[in-house]
């Protein structure tokens, strides 16, 4: 299948080439570094939640949890953005791998999991713990799955990948 | 100072201080006091802690030595060798003493699981018998690099010691050769134990610091020990790293910060969520406010591990060629 001369066009423009091939501190690593960070805020504020529905910490009130969702956003927004401009570096060694469709596709489906926790257990004010657990518990199941399977995508974009850049095959 | 320095001034931690940590948490059992049971087993998890660094920078000593030829090389693979039993024995030993120590730190609505149960304290005294004697091994076999008149010959010593440096081959070998996808997957889990750290201390630390303002503090703490349990997969992973490319990790600067600002993360992490220390914390119910002793030491729990997340990011960026 050939490669579309776009990610060739993407590589070239300035600010491609500058987080991939400055050696500033402030390129590649530090946006990787913003990526990890941001990832453990998304996943890591979602880990508690899902804990939580699944009866670790009992005596904890659950409603205001609620409060980890501002985390859970502002781990999501580091990360478009941050993954954003990976993908301007590299967007052939990504768009050219499966997994990183696969690594997207398991996004979507956590945090969809997670807006539906938010909506079914946290925003329904007449449900009271125990239902709000009931409620919760197989989503949480299906989010711990499913974040392990997007981090797991994810960390293994470093090693699957089939093209580094649009003329140089890894 | 070079890391020869940093070796030969913390390799003296590991073997004496299990020694005087071993013979405190004697006193301690004797008298049956729980503050001296609570501070032997604090100082095995911190010389389990310190006993990281040591380890790994053995290996900047070892490359220093290794073409001069006044140093025998099988003195320096037996030190190598018995310092990595002896370093899986502290491991160990530190890792049962935390989840004594643990007990200490429970609320008070749990009395019955107040103290560590008496077979767990006879397991870490036990368990520190017998590192005192392997850290006597590595402590000696590091000495005969040096004086290689006090070398006593083969003998169950050099039987460790070539046991832990067969083992420290085969670890290697399995990191790095035995197929492409250990690295990844270790790799994998190593992110995995860094959501957790993030998860289980942030929650409670956002909250010492005013967030989620509604939640009693008390039940939080019951996320530490799933916090605790990523640290440990993230201990266990990282190790492999290092004994897979130690030549890699040694040199690099970055990685050396890292290991410094672990090393605090996890002093933090010890002396303020898993000893007595956090009971003076319970009582904040909802809406109330925490110290502001409480703030610092939360909103330095989160700088530490934020710090080591991005130092690992730029290991490569501290890569000496």
């Amino acid at each position: 299948m050939a490669v579309p001369i776009i990610f060739k066009t993407i590589e070239e423009t300035g600010i491609s080439t500058w987080i991939r091939d400055s050696p500033s501190i402030f390129a590649y690593w530090f946006i990787l570094s913003f990526h990890a960070i941001g990832m453990g805020l998304l996943v890591g504020a979602s880990v508690v939640i899902d804990l939580r529905l699944l009866g670790v910490a009992k005596d904890l009130p659950l409603s205001p949890l609620k409060g980890l969702y501002r985390i859970i956003w502002i781990g999501f927004w580091i990360q478009i953005v941050s993954g954003a401009l990976l993908l301007i570096a590299y967007p052939t060694k990504a768009l050219t791998n499966p997994d990183f469709y696969i690594k997207l596709t398991l996004i979507g489906f956590a945090v969809a999991i997670m807006h539906t926790i938010r909506k079914r257990v946290f925003t329904d004010s007449a449900l009271n713990e125990s239902e709000m657990m009931m409620k919760g518990k197989a989503l949480a199941v299906w989010s711990l799955i499913i974040w392990t399977g997007a981090v797991t995508a994810g960390r293994l974009l470093a090693y699957t990948y089939n093209y580094l850049k649009y003329d140089y095959r890894g | 100072m070079n890391l020869i320095h940093v070796h030969l001034w913390l390799n003296h931690l590991p073997i004496l201080g299990t020694l005087i940590a071993l013979a405190l948490f004697v006193v301690s059992l004797a008298s049956d006091r729980d503050d001296l049971k609570q501070a032997s087993l604090a100082l095995f998890v911190m010389i389990a802690l310190f006993s990281i660094p040591a380890y790994m920078s053995g290996n900047a000593a070892q490359n220093v030595l290794k073409d001069n030829p006044n140093y025998s090389m099988e003195a320096i693979q037996a030190h190598q060798g018995s310092a990595l039993i002896a370093f899986l024995f502290i491991e160990l030993t530190g890792a049962v003493s935390l989840m004594g120590l643990w007990r200490f730190s429970r609320t008070e609505k749990n009395p019955w699981m107040e103290r560590p149960a008496k077979w767990h304290l006879l397991a870490v005294l036990v368990l520190a018998i017998l590192t005192s004697g392997l850290m006597a091994v590595a402590g000696n076999t590091g000495g005969e690099i040096n004086h290689a008149e006090i070398a006593v010959g083969p003998g169950p010593t050099s039987a460790i010691g070539d046991f832990g440096f067969r083992l420290a081959n085969k670890v290697q070998h399995l990191v790095v050769d035995s197929s492409m996808w250990v690295w990844p997957i270790l790799e994998d889990l190593h992110f995995i134990g860094l959501i957790l750290i993030i998860g289980a201390f942030g929650a409670l630390n956002v909250r010492v610091l005013g967030m989620m303002k509604r939640l009693p503090l008390a039940p939080l703490h019951r996320f530490i020990p799933w916090g605790i349990a990523g640290f440990f997969i993230n201990i266990v992973t990282g190790m492999l790293f290092f004994m897979g490319m130690p030549g890699f990790y040694t040199p690099n600067v970055v990685f050396q910060i890292k290991m410094f600002t672990i090393m605090l993360a996890g002093l933090n992490l010890l002396l303020f969520h898993c000893t007595s220390a956090f009971r003076s914390l319970e009582h904040l119910g909802p809406g109330e406010d925490a110290p502001l002793y409480a703030k610092i030491v939360a909103a330095s729990s989160l700088v530490l591990w934020i710090a080591a997340i991005v130092l690992g990011r730029y290991i490569p960026f501290g890569e000496v060629s």
